[in-house]
Parts: C-alpha cells; structure tokens; sequence
C-alpha cells in the first residue's frame, strides 16, 4: 500500500497530476470559507454557534460542505450542477433533438455538457437568490437576533447574489480542471471534498457529547458500513460476449471473448440523491411560502410525517423512492436495445443466446433481476443514518459521515479516483493500490 | 473607494461567468459524475482555450481581490 503511494508519487507526470488536485483543492476550500460581500461575518459565526437543529438544509449543507450555511462565495455549492445534470439526463428521455444529440457520441455530449453548464449558471442565480431571500427574512437560521445581511438594500443584496454566480461559475471550472489535468472527476471529487470536510467536526461533536465508549463503537460501525458498501459496489455479474472473427482487408479481427460486466448498483449513488431532493421539496415550500410562526394544519402534518427523519412516514417514503428511482435511472442509462444492437453490429454475441431482440430481452431480464438487490441495498444505507438519531443528535442523520448519502458518495468517488490513478500507473508497470 | 470596489466587482463576476461558459465542457455530465465510464482525456488543450484559461484565471484573481477588499474595507 505505501510503496504504492510512493510509486504513484515517483511517477513525474502522475506527482504533477495529483500536486495540481491538490493545489486546486486548498484554492476551493479556501473560497468555502469565504464570506460572500454583504454578508456580516460575525453575525453569521453567532448564529450558527445558536443553530441546533440543521436538518432542513442538510441535504444542501451537505454539498456545499458546510458553505452554505457560512454564506460564503461559493454557498450553492456544487447542488445546481447537479440538478442541471440530472435535468438533461432526464429531458434526453423527453426531447427527441436531446436523444438525438446523445446518439452522436463525441460531439453530440459535448453539446449537452455545454447546454447543463448553461443551465448550471440559470439555475445557480435561482438557488443564490433563494438563500438571500431566506437569509434575508431570517428563515436560514432559525431563531437568531442578529441580522446575517445587515445591509439589505437591493443593490447589495443584487451584488450577493451575482458574486454567488460567479462564485458557481468559478467552482464548476475548478472542477472542470481537475477532470482536465489532475485525477478523478473533478465534480465529483468536490462534492467528496465537501462531505469529507465535515467528518473532523462531526466526529469532534460524537465525542464531545457522547463519550469515548461510543465514538469508538461509532468509528467501528463506520468501518463496517464503509467494507460492506465497498463490497456491494465492486460486485457485477459478467455476462460472456464472443466475438465472432472476421477479416477486413488483410488482418483479422475479433475472435475475442469477453465479457459485459453489470454492476449489482449500476445506478451509482444518484437515486439517493433524486430521492432526498425530492423528499426534502415539500419543505422547502412550506417555508418560503408559510409563516414561521404560526403553522397550519397541512404545514404541521408535514412536519411531522415528512420533515421529521425519525418517522416511519418518512423512513418508508424514502426507501421506496429510492427503489423506484434505482429502476428509474437505470432504464434511462442501460438501454438494453442499444446494447444488443451494437454488439449484433459488431459481430458479438452472448453464447446459447441469438443476438437482437432475444439478447436485448436477456439482458434486460438479467439487468432487472440484478438491481433489485442493489436498489434494496441503496435504499437500506441511506436509511441507516435515520436510526441512530440519538447517537448523532437530531437533524444531523443525513450529515452524519459513516452512513447514508455521505457514505455512498464517498465511497463511490474514491474508489472511481483510486482506480483512474491506478490505471495511470499500470501504464508505467508499476503495481497498483488495489489487489 | 468602496464604490469602485463594487464596479469591479460586478463587472469582473458578469465577465468570469462568460469566460467559463465559453470554456468547452470537459466530463459528461452525470452519467461520469458517481463512479461512471473512465474516459481518457488524451485530447490536449487548443491555443485559444489556453488564452482562455490565463483570461479567467486573471479575472477570477481580480474577482477575490475585490471580495477581500469590499469585505475589509466594509467590516460590518
């Protein structure tokens, strides 16, 4: 393991590759501290020291790493980007001309990169905007006295919002960098960041309120969490493919057998993700458009059954979201026609199988008997955090670093990161960190 | 002084958010976001994206440089 690290540093064009990551790391968090223009600075340190319950932020704390509720430049975080990514996704289902573009290849992703990073920057001001106007009204922060804006004339509020913007802008080029010259996908590697940022103080605060005793069984359940989610992402089902040999010119091609590998999780961690924003949606409504004093009778049966994370309502809710949007998301990302088609083009096929349709059939037959258990997984680690509300405290489950979103995503990302810069160092025959 | 500031920094975040936007797009969007294909980015940079990246590299140090100095000249 060490001489691996040693060999990965030895290697000049990979120990640039990994300094660069770095470099561009210290520059993000560096920004995620840094308090937006505007914004009063020790106001916002008074009232987080007051905020006890961050539970209807979490999921957007949670990826902007502790930036939002800092208001700092880069306060959205990295959540419009990922909203916009998964709204094209999901429009190259609905608009034909989309489909279209995604069946191009090359150039035709490039294209839809460059249509979600538009939508990226639109959907940007639209969440700056909101959280000035909850900060504004004092909505962020629950009770607190003091004023988070002490200037709220609309011409600094104008100028927070912008810088919020830019602030956007500037984090998905960062990201854009690191997937350019350093390693791993830049995006995802920042939203790893921002999760891994808060473990410390997470931890800190286990320790603090709970005792040595727990924090220690706490670590050895993160531990266990973290191997068996580690274990499930790794498994697949390898489906042969033979390759019939045939002859272009004067070599010959083909003859090869391999295999089609798919993953008991195909989907990743994104129905997660689609789940909680969904989940958390109602709330964000009902309190921009209710009054924080006196609440009315849909707003409380809200509260009860779907904001707070204890209960069953919730709980059941969120799982069978997160099995629904598994086979969702899967269905728009493997589509078994295009697989069959392609491989019957190539002249591959899967042995006892015909190829065409009855191989699109196999394979979706296999693919849906496969997610099952791995939507069932999903949807069992992002519930697990909702059971130890006691340990973590209320409203910090989905906060809470050794289970749920966090988990997957870091899990997920590390290993994509590990692999990329393994693959850097087998070109040079050097072993690598997995064996 | 602190007006200035604030022209700066409209204009320096108005034209950063331009410049990014015309950098071409590297990742495919979500798909490679959590653990997808790896792709290798053998493809390396034209002239202009490299003027590029020195433009919006000069303005976002332009950008932080007003931030910092609107939030050290303000002090609220």
């Amino acid at each position: 393991m060490l001489s691996a690290f040693r060999s990965a540093l030895a290697t000049p064009d990979l120990r640039k590759k990994i300094l660069f990551t770095l470099m561009i790391v210290a520059v993000y968090r560096i920004g995620a501290v840094m308090p937006a223009p505007g914004v009063s600075y020790p106001n916002v340190q008074a009232c987080q020291a007051q905020l006890q319950d961050q539970s209807f932020f979490s999921l957007l704390n949670l990826f902007s790493g502790g930036a939002l509720l800092q208001l700092s430049i880069f306060a959205t975080g990295i959540m419009p980007y990922i909203t916009a990514s998964i709204i094209v996704q999901l429009l190259t289902v609905v608009i034909p001309r989309f489909e279209e573009l995604k069946k191009e290849g090359q150039a035709g992703q490039g294209k839809l990169t460059q249509y979600t990073r538009y939508l990226t920057i639109a959907l940007a001001i639209l969440q700056a905007t909101g959280i000035i106007a909850l900060a504004d009204r004092g909505g962020l922060f629950g009770e607190c006295s003091q004023p988070v804006l002490p200037d709220n004339s609309v011409y600094t509020l104008a100028l927070t919002v912008l810088t919020m913007t830019a602030g956007t802008a500037v984090m998905m080029w960062l990201g854009e960098l690191i997937t350019e010259r350093g390693v791993g996908n830049g995006m995802s590697l920042l939203i790893f960041l921002n999760i891994a940022a808060r473990i410390p103080a997470e931890g800190g605060n286990i320790l603090n309120n709970q005792g040595g005793l727990v924090f220690f069984f706490v670590c050895l359940l993160g531990l266990a969490i973290i191997a068996s989610v580690i274990f499930v992402e790794q498994g697949q089902r390898r489906i042969p493919v033979q390759y019939a040999k045939r002859m272009i010119g004067r070599r010959m091609y083909g003859g090869t057998s391999t295999y089609l590998p798919i993953k008991v999780n195909q989907a990743g961690v994104i129905p997660v993700i689609f789940a909680s924003s969904l989940l958390y949606l109602p709330n964000l409504i009902g309190s921009l458009i209710g009054d924080q004093n006196e609440a009315s009778t849909w707003q409380r049966f809200l509260q009860t059954y779907l904001v707070d994370q204890s209960s069953w309502v919730h709980i059941t809710l969120y799982f069978a979201l997160i099995i629904f949007f598994t086979y969702f998301y899967i269905t728009i990302t493997f589509n078994v026609d295009e697989r069959a088609e392609e491989m019957k083009k190539f002249g591959g096929f899967i042995p006892g199988i015909r190829p065409g349709r009855p191989t699109a059939e196999y394979l979706g037959f296999v693919l849906s008997r496969i997610t099952l258990p791995g939507s069932i997984y999903l949807g069992i680690v992002a519930i697990l955090p909702n059971f130890f509300l006691s340990i973590t405290g209320q409203g910090n489950n989905q906060n809470f670093p050794f289970g749920g979103t966090a988990v997957l995503i870091m899990v997920g990302v590390g290993l994509d990161t590990v692999k990329q810069i393994e693959s850097q160092l087998m070109q040079r025959n050097y072993e690598g960190f997995l064996r | 002084m602190k007006l200035f500031l604030q022209i700066l920094l409209i204009v320096t975040s108005v034209l950063l958010i331009v410049a990014v936007l015309l950098h071409r797009g590297r990742g495919g969007g979500l798909s490679s976001l959590f653990g997808g294909g790896m792709q290798s980015s053998l493809a390396g940079s034209s002239v202009a994206e490299k003027n590029l990246d020195r433009i919006t590299l000069g303005l976002g140090a332009v950008w932080l440089i007003a931030i910092v100095g609107l939030g050290l000249l303000v002090k609220i």
